[in-house]
């Protein structure tokens, strides 16, 4: 194989790391017009990353199955929430209440990944858009349920988190008990931003789970199944169980990072968190120059400070730009369903350009042998 | 036993783990209100008098809270077992500490402490310790219906 030139080799990362390096420019534009200082800047990104990186990680097994991105994470989300409404309810407040909320949205999480991953092996090649529309059918029960079921059916002891008329969860519930309870456990202060260690140890627990499941039989099995299915059936692999599992994990974990999300914002927007919590998730993960077919411990990593860069300096600059915040409000927006959509085009692009030439590698081999 | 036993047995013994650390963090991790009271109150026919100032501290980090006659306030614990410190000086500037353990029931929200019970006979938890079951609320003009909000967009700011 040739040697590539220095050229070739950079316009091949350029080519590789697009949607990232849109976000370094978008932010290197962004960040002088809003007139935020750096401290300013390091204490959000890093309040954000202890917010959002679990949610994001929980999206990278299904990918190394083969998956997609799981729009579905957004039923561990509502499980999430719902262990949260339960010990708010039951008054179990501090880390405790944290650790509780993710035991009561465990089985609740097992359950709705099973069945998620079920119906997405009965619509293999297109388990983006089912998890989709998963997510908005599960949003109607969840709906029903917190509306109509807590209070007459499912047993809720405190007045004040229900509506006035006696049955159903309030619009917001607040999470004072528990709010930074983890955050503020270990918290330390360097040059002023607050870091806090104590959630950061739990993310990079993660991390470390997620590598070392990589190098389990499962793990090996996920990417089996990933590269491709029929093969990995023909070498005895459980295909369709493995495909459920990588769900399974992904559900329960969405639960777990929801219960983090929300724990660091302190209060529970009962009927609305989790709507777009998939969305943003996977926008995040794919700026920091994941694939659907690809996505690494660092991506996450690299997506979070970049995402929240952009979601952080976008409406001051606006503002600053052309004296109104909106722009700002309206470019996050944008930005988050364009990234999606520019990468999921890149990716097909890319896969296209890589069948073709190896469509003319075997070409060429065939003319070479005749 | 075969491996498909101990496979099941290990799994029920992992949940049965789990459920047990559950009701551990129940535990340890119940919020209770401890309400402080200074009123004058009857006791087995006795009326026991307000104390005129008194120092309270519920548990060991606890805020010392200064209380006159007639002054309810409160403090809010986690768990079920709490001590609570009573400094008080009488009318011939004799100082009385009490310092006291007690223990709220899981279930119960609120607890009341009344002090002049407390200074009367503290050995007795029962006569200074009660549960409270808190007053129905008043009517208020708030609106009786809450209108549910479906927002698509409502979790994108705190993103």
């Amino acid at each position: 194989m040739r040697e590539l030139s220095t050229k070739q080799k950079i316009l091949r990362f350029m080519a590789n790391n697009t949607v990232p390096l849109l976000f370094v420019v978008i932010i290197a534009f962004g960040v002088p017009l809003s007139g935020y200082s750096p401290t300013y800047l390091a204490g959000e990104v890093i309040s954000r990353i202890s917010r959002n990186t679990f949610l994001i990680v929980s999206l990278l097994i299904p990918i190394l199955a083969g998956m997609g991105l799981n729009f579905g994470m957004t039923l561990g989300a509502m499980a999430g929430q719902i262990g949260l409404i339960f010990t708010t309810d039951w008054g179990i407040v501090g880390i405790p209440g944290i650790l509780l909320a993710m035991i009561v949205s465990t089985p609740l999480s097992i359950l709705l990944g099973w069945w998620c991953g079920k119906i997405l092996n009965m619509a293999k090649g297109r388990e983006m858009v089912t998890s989709y529309i998963i997510g908005f059918f599960m949003n109607g029960i969840y709906q029903l349920v917190v509306l109509y079921g807590m209070g007459p059916l499912i047993k809720i002891i405190s007045p004040n988190l229900l509506l006035p008329r006696g049955y159903g969860i309030r619009n917001t519930v607040n999470l004072i008990g528990i709010r930074k309870s983890l955050d503020n456990f270990l918290m330390i202060r360097i040059g002023g931003v607050p870091i806090p260690v104590g959630t950061f140890l739990v993310i990079a627990l993660l991390s470390v789970f997620i590598l070392w499941f990589k190098k389990t039989k499962l793990g090996q099995d996920m990417r089996a199944v990933g590269q491709d299915m029929e093969v990995a059936r023909a070498a005895g692999i459980r295909v369709e169980y493995t495909r459920i599992m990588s769900i399974i994990i992904s559900t329960v974990l969405a639960g777990y990072g929801m219960i983090i999300y929300l724990h660091n914002i302190g209060t529970l927007n009962t009927y609305n968190s989790h709507m777009q919590i998939g969305m943003f998730s996977v926008a995040a993960l794919l700026v920091g120059g994941a694939t659907v077919a690809s996505a690494k411990i660092r991506n996450v990593f690299l997506g979070v400070v970049l995402f929240h860069l952009m979601f952080i300096v976008s409406p001051m600059a606006g503002k600053r730009l052309i004296g109104q915040a909106q722009l700002g409000e309206y470019f996050r927006v944008f930005v988050s369903y364009g990234v999606i959509t520019t990468s999921l085009v890149l990716y097909e692009v890319r896969k296209k350009r890589e069948r073709g030439m190896s469509g003319l590698a075997l070409a060429q081999d065939q003319e070479v042998t005749s | 036993m075969t491996k498909r036993q101990r496979t099941l047995l290990i799994r029920v013994g992992a949940i049965v783990l789990v459920f047990l650390f559950a009701v551990f963090l129940f535990h340890i991790g119940r919020q209770h209100t401890v309400l402080i009271d200074n009123n004058t109150v009857t006791r087995d026919g006795v009326e026991l008098q307000a104390l005129k100032l008194v120092e309270v501290q519920v548990g060991k980090k606890g805020e010392v809270l200064e209380m006159t006659p007639r002054i309810r306030d409160k403090a809010v614990v986690v768990g079920q077992r709490h001590t609570v410190k009573v400094v008080y000086t009488d009318a011939s500037w004799n100082e009385h500490v009490h310092e006291l353990s007690f223990r709220i029931p899981l279930m119960q929200n609120m607890v009341l402490i009344s002090l002049p019970a407390l200074m009367k006979n503290p050995e007795d938890v029962s006569f200074w310790l009660e549960n409270f079951e808190g007053l129905p609320t008043a009517q208020s003009d708030a609106p009786q219906e809450e209108d549910v909000v479906f927002d698509e967009l409502a979790g994108f700011d705190s993103f």
